[in-house]
């Protein structure tokens, strides 16, 4: 069993994931976590007594252990590391909604203070790829921006949504680190400097990263599941009905592999193999823990496991000796390998028992009614699963069907599906009252989005009356774009909207591509030449055409430039294209874009008054305050209540004024974020070096602010010379 | 000849020869001779001119230096957290002067001012900068201590400034700012740059300056690096400062001026971030190697920081520079003067005296030097001229506090205390002198009003550790140890190395474990 080695209470609350640990001196290591009222204190046991002579106020020695650095605003992420390796000390980074501060601790002055107008959500520090100095990556509203040490950005991209955490980890082994992204719309996106190399979809919002070791790293999502990745497969994950507040990679039980410390919101503290994910460790707090940490707290060369909760608890954590053999829960090995062994046991007895029954009534009776009970079902039962498109009808919406059937006249009892990303807690039950049983069963689907899912089915068969079932488990792929149902050509409908770009294949491969993508009828058959199919989302209705000429060129047109760029990249990665340069014009959503583009400057320009008002204000205020006061010490009750009373109608204006400056602020923040996406798609429609210029062109385009060039950019996927 | 001359001319070189009133007075003669309206019309080049000019004379009659006069008000100073940490590593910082870290004279020879920092041989706003803990402190210390110390700093000095030129017009404004159409005038630069400073200075709008700034900035494609420095300064009054160091910064990227560093690093010393001062000092000493403003700017810092052997060097750098720089000569002079080197100290204030410094101050200064510097027959007649020169009560006060000193210093108690009492008859909150008068009446054995002499002192300047000692001194004496033990821990907040202090505390400990 292991025992905390140090235990504090600090009388700050801690913000959750708001945890660093950083020698901001240089020797000592000292916790810097984020409290309230916009402040973070630093936790330094290590140089008391220098505190005590420069102080003249008397603290008690805990109190004087923290020192708090006042921000004025909520602290969104906390992070410490070495920013300026000529320092020789670590740096502390400070992200709020708007800004992101470095500062320096040791000598109480900013390394750098930068307006992000895009937030802060996450942090990390470290160096990225081939760029030689540390960088400060914050990620924001789509946006990732990384900083030197004298806050020039050295590393912009976009990525698909907001930003809930990032790590950094040697992902393809190469010796350099990508940065591993994960966002609101459930990806994990992996990227070697400005370009993704990988896109892994979970089922929920990633809100934390942390690399393990090697192309190893663990993962948390916002439905309280956690798990391990290695590259891009998945290595184990459990679910929980608490959230993962914080995860870490630490090797508690000195094996020399790193372990998956989890932090959770009910107080618990677990440790799991990387393997396995089996717990070997646990602990518990009387509130969430609000962060997991590892450093030399105590100074003896030892470095420790540091968990802290929200109420201010602090525990630190060896790892166990070798004596220990890792066995650091309270059970030995011997019981957990004797429950598990007699668990086994009864298994292999039920089964048992169920085959004796089996072999009775066959010799007692040949195939009669009574089988069925029995849960006897002939031998040459198959199972029919066939996916399709229902164009819906007035009870209900298009959309994509899964049918089941079985192949003679056993019923099927019930159904499991297990899909990721597709029901609400990813899997879904169908079992049909008992009046309604047949041999055949349809289940509408409808993913939300457009990414290809393995359906794991589980199909109870049986008769009527049967009591036990047997069980045809199989796996269906749905293929990417299921939302699409094929409908005849019709030129008066087509979309204005287009993507031109030209391949180096026969038409023949598109069919193929076609066929492995799109849902299509059997008797379906697609024209060689000319290519044109047709299709209608079952979304919302639009239309999407498909044309492909003899020398290569593909058009595709439709309306949702998201659609677009699923198709480019699909086709992208089906032909294994590397490099793919595409004209693309989407007249709609680049007007919407010049109204947002617009909108977003009169909103910057609406933000500069509201706060310079604001400030004027609260300069008022300040004086009224001063001078009620002043009415107070000289007894001039009539003036004080007077001034008072300004003050207070005041500060119901400064309310008001609060509130306006709020929305504005979220209109703004909408709109940056619109702008972001747009560069992000106009990214996701090109492939490879293409892809990479445009997301760089069109930040140029938007820094000089001009939206003209930016279009162009966006249509023909170079900057004008 | 003046008649002859063109009106224009006449009020352009009035304005060079700074005679603001008469240039505005004869611009407002030709504004009202040609058609004038709220704005110069375009096609009227003399009246624009006049316009412009009278603009600026308006301006110039209320401009002050703000790089130099800035005084954080009350309500800052009470209300608001603009420094990160609030307790900052010694040395680091502006708000806690409490160690002296590099062996400069201590408290017992050097006395301190009410904030805790030795004081300087330059009164300079920012030296009266007491931090004091609570509101209520804050509110009474003016009054007591003769300085008046703005609510807050926008509406401190500035409104002052204000309201007075509002007096000069009586017909009205010059401009009336609420009809301006601010679009207009930022399309015209040379315009707009002569408008903005006149709202800024002389009607005082920071709001509306603001935003005329931020639309010329905004039609000047952000490209004109004195928008920006003029965006920063209204937000700096605004006291909105990290907005204000983004435009500084930018501005500095385009265009290095001195005044931009100076700005800014009047920002990070409202931050409370004084290395990164002294950084962007230096940074700014590469580009403009020898400029005496960051070099001085550099001593004010090291001299807030209590570090004044630094300081000092900076100064001295300083006078390479510029030989006739008052600040630094002083400075100078009283570092050596503190550090028993009376000699030394003597001759910088002559250079002082050269350079046409004739006040009061100066031959305080000057007299005490003498003294101690065994020139006898300099000291009285000195200190009879900064008599003479005193310009009100608390500097007569000063020579007379100074004149029992020396009394003291002969042997001459009865004159000290005569000395000591025509001091507290100008100035009846000279605490030093009541602490002198105490040890007096002390040796004459009147302890009791001795004791009543310290509690005034120690009432009227809790920083000084000398009425406190003493009280406790006088109180262990007639064996009231618990008063003693009270005022001795007092005088230990006060001075924490006074060795004496200690000494008596571990003896009154003693006498309180026998008991």
């Amino acid at each position: 069993m292991l025992l905390p080695v140090f235990t504090l209470k600090l009388r700050h609350k801690i913000s959750p994931r708001m945890v660093a640990i950083g020698r901001y001196d240089g020797t000592h290591p000292c916790l810097a976590a984020a409290t309230q009222a916009g402040k973070v204190f630093i936790h330094n046991p290590h140089t008391r007594s220098q505190h005590f002579s420069a102080s003249r106020v008397f603290q008690s020695p805990l109190e004087s252990d923290v020192s708090l650095l006042n921000i004025n605003q909520t602290v969104s992420c906390l992070g410490s590391g070495v920013l300026n390796p000529e320092l020789g000390y670590d740096t502390l980074l400070v992200g709020t909604q708007t800004s992101l501060l470095a500062y320096d601790i040791y000598n109480n002055s900013d390394l750098f203070y930068r307006e992000v107008s895009d937030g802060a959500n996450a942090i990390v520090l470290g160096t990225l790829g081939d760029i030689a100095p540390p960088l400060a990556i914050i990620g924001g509203n789509c946006a990732l921006q990384g900083f030197d040490h004298e806050g020039n950005d050295l590393f912009w991209t976009v990525t698909g949504d907001n930003v809930h955490s990032l790590a950094l980890c040697d992902f393809d082994g190469d010796g350099k680190t990508e940065l591993l992204v994960g966002s609101e719309d459930f990806d994990i996106r992996v990227f070697k400097e400005d370009e993704i190399v990988a896109e892994m979809t979970e089922t929920e919002i990633v809100t934390s990263l942390c690399p393990m070791y090697g192309s190893r790293f663990g993962y948390a999502l916002s439905n309280g599941t956690v798990g391990v990745y290695d590259k891009t497969a998945r290595y184990w994950r459990i679910k929980s009905k608490n959230h993962a507040m914080s995860i870490h990679a630490f090797d508690i039980n000195s094996d020399g592999v790193c372990e998956l410390i989890t932090g959770w919101s009910n107080g618990k503290v677990d440790a799991r193999s990387d393997r396995t994910g089996e717990v070997i460790f646990k602990d518990n707090f009387s509130s969430a823990v609000a962060g997991v940490v590892e450093g030399d707290y105590r100074m003896d060369g030892h470095v420790q496991l540091i968990c802290c909760s929200v109420d201010g608890e602090i525990r630190g954590y060896l790892p166990g000796t070798a004596e220990m053999k890792g066995n650091l829960l309270d059970t030995s090995v011997e019981q957990d390998l004797i429950r598990e062994l007699s668990q086994k046991k009864q298994n292999l007895l039920l089964e048992l028992r169920n085959y004796e029954e089996s072999t009775k009534a066959e010799l007692s009776s040949p195939l009669n009614e009574a089988d069925g009970q029995k849960g006897i079902i002939p031998a040459n039962t198959r199972l029919h699963t066939a996916l399709s498109v229902n164009m819906g009808n007035d009870l209900q919406d298009a959309h994509a069907e899964l049918g089941i059937s079985t192949s003679n006249d056993t019923i099927i009892r019930a159904v499991l599906i297990f899909a990721e990303g597709i029901f609400v807690g990813e899997s879904h039950v169908v079992h049909p009252s008992i009046h309604n049983l047949s041999s055949s069963l349809r289940v509408p689907i409808t993913p939300p989005k457009d990414v290809p899912v393995d359906l794991h089915l589980k199909t109870f068969v049986g008769y009527r009356s049967s009591t036990q079932f047997h069980v045809f488990e199989l796996t269906r792929q749905l293929p990417r774009f299921t939302m699409y149902a094929l409908t005849s050509p019709d030129a008066a409908s087509e979309p204005v909207s287009y993507v031109n770009f030209s391949v180096a294949e026969r038409t023949q491969r598109m069919v193929t591509w076609l066929n492995q993508n799109f849902l299509l009828p059997e008797d379906s058959n697609v024209q060689n030449s000319p290519f044109h199919v047709c299709f209608t989302s079952l979304r919302n209705g639009g239309q999407l055409y498909i044309k492909m000429k003899q020398s290569g060129e593909i058009t595709v047109n439709t309306d949702d430039i998201d659609l677009a760029g699923d198709i480019i990249q699909s086709i992208a990665s089906f032909f294994a294209i590397e490099d793919l340069q595409v004209e693309a014009d989407f007249p709609v959503y680049f007007e919407e874009l010049r109204k947002v583009l617009v909108k977003v400057d009169e909103y910057h320009s609406v933000h500069q008054k509201l706060s310079a008002d604001m400030a004027d204000n609260s300069n008022l205020i300040r004086s009224l305050l001063v001078r009620a006061e002043d009415a107070r010490l000289m007894r001039d009750m009539k003036t004080m209540k007077s001034r008072y009373m300004e003050l207070y109608d005041l500060n119901k204006d400064l309310l008001n004024g609060y509130k306006i400056r709020c929305n504005n602020h979220t209109e703004l923040l909408g709109n940056l974020k619109a702008v972001n996406q747009a560069i992000q798609r106009a990214g996701r429609l090109r492939v490879g070096k293409p892809k990479n210029q445009v997301i760089s062109a069109c930040r140029d385009a938007i820094r000089s602010n001009n939206i003209n060039t930016l279009f162009r950019i966006m249509r023909v996927g170079t900057a004008p010379s | 000849m003046g008649s002859e001359m063109e009106p224009l001319l006449r009020a352009w070189s009035y304005f060079r020869r700074r005679k603001f009133q008469l240039c505005a007075d004869l611009c407002t003669q030709m504004l009202e001779k040609s058609p004038y309206d709220q704005e110069p019309a375009p096609d009227l080049p003399v009246s624009q001119a006049a316009w412009i000019l009278k603009a600026r004379a308006l301006t110039e009659m209320v401009y002050i230096d703000e790089i130099d006069v800035d005084q954080e008000g009350i309500a800052e100073m009470i209300l608001d957290e603009n420094a990160i940490a609030q307790v900052p590593r010694p040395g680091t910082s502006l708000k806690l002067p409490g160690t002296n870290q590099t062996g400069g004279p201590t408290q017992a020879v050097r006395p301190i001012t009410q904030a805790g920092r030795p004081i300087t041989g330059f009164l300079r706003p920012s030296t009266q900068s007491g931090r004091p803990g609570t509101m209520e402190q804050a509110i009474r210390t003016p009054r007591t201590a003769y300085t008046a110390r703005p609510i807050t700093s926008s509406s401190g000095r500035f409104v002052r400034l204000g309201t007075a030129s509002m007096l000069t017009s009586p017909d009205g404004p010059f401009i009336n700012l609420s009809r301006l159409n601010l679009t207009k005038y930022s399309q015209k630069p040379k315009l707009a740059k002569a408008l903005f400073e006149y709202i800024l200075h002389h009607e005082n709008d920071v709001k509306m300056a603001l935003d005329l700034a931020s639309l010329s900035t905004e039609y000047s494609q952000y490209k004109d690096w004195w928008w920006k420095v003029q965006i920063g300064k209204c937000y700096y009054r605004l006291g909105m400062y990290r907005e204000a160091e983004k435009q500084f910064k930018s501005a500095l990227k385009q265009q290095e001026m001195v005044d931009t560093f100076l700005y800014l690093a009047k920002v990070y010393i409202i931050l409370d971030q004084p290395v990164t001062a002294l950084n962007l000092f230096k940074q700014g000493l590469d580009k403009f190697p020898g400029e005496v403003t960051l070099l001085c700017g550099i001593a004010r810092i090291y001299e807030e920081m209590n570090n004044s052997s630094s300081a000092a060097e900076y100064y001295k750098e300083v006078l390479k520079q510029d030989n006739t720089h008052v600040e630094a000569i002083a400075c100078i002079g009283s570092n050596h003067f503190y550090s028993d080197q009376p000699e030394v100290a003597l001759r910088f204030y002559r250079r002082l005296l050269q350079m046409g410094v004739y006040n009061c101050q100066l031959f305080n200064n000057l007299g005490l030097c003498c003294f101690y510097a065994q020139q006898y027959d300099m000291t009285l007649t000195s200190f009879e001229r900064a008599l003479s020169l005193a310009e009100n009560e608390e500097e007569a006060a000063d020579v007379w506090y100074n004149l029992g000193h020396i009394a003291v210093g002969i042997g001459d108690t009865n004159l000290a205390h005569q000395c000591f009492r025509l001091a507290l008859v100008h100035n009846n909150h000279h605490a030093e002198a009541y602490n002198n008068l105490a040890v007096l009446e002390m040796r004459k054995g009147h302890v009791e009003q001795a004791r009543a002499l310290l509690q005034t002192a120690s009432s009227l300047a809790p920083h000084m550790y000398e009425p406190h000692f003493n009280f406790a001194t006088v109180s262990d004496k007639i064996g009231d140890l618990q008063r003693s033990y009270v005022a001795a821990q007092k005088s230990e907040v006060a001075f924490p190395e006074h060795v004496d202090t200690q000494h008596l505390i571990k003896q009154l400990k003693q006498h309180f474990a026998m008991l």
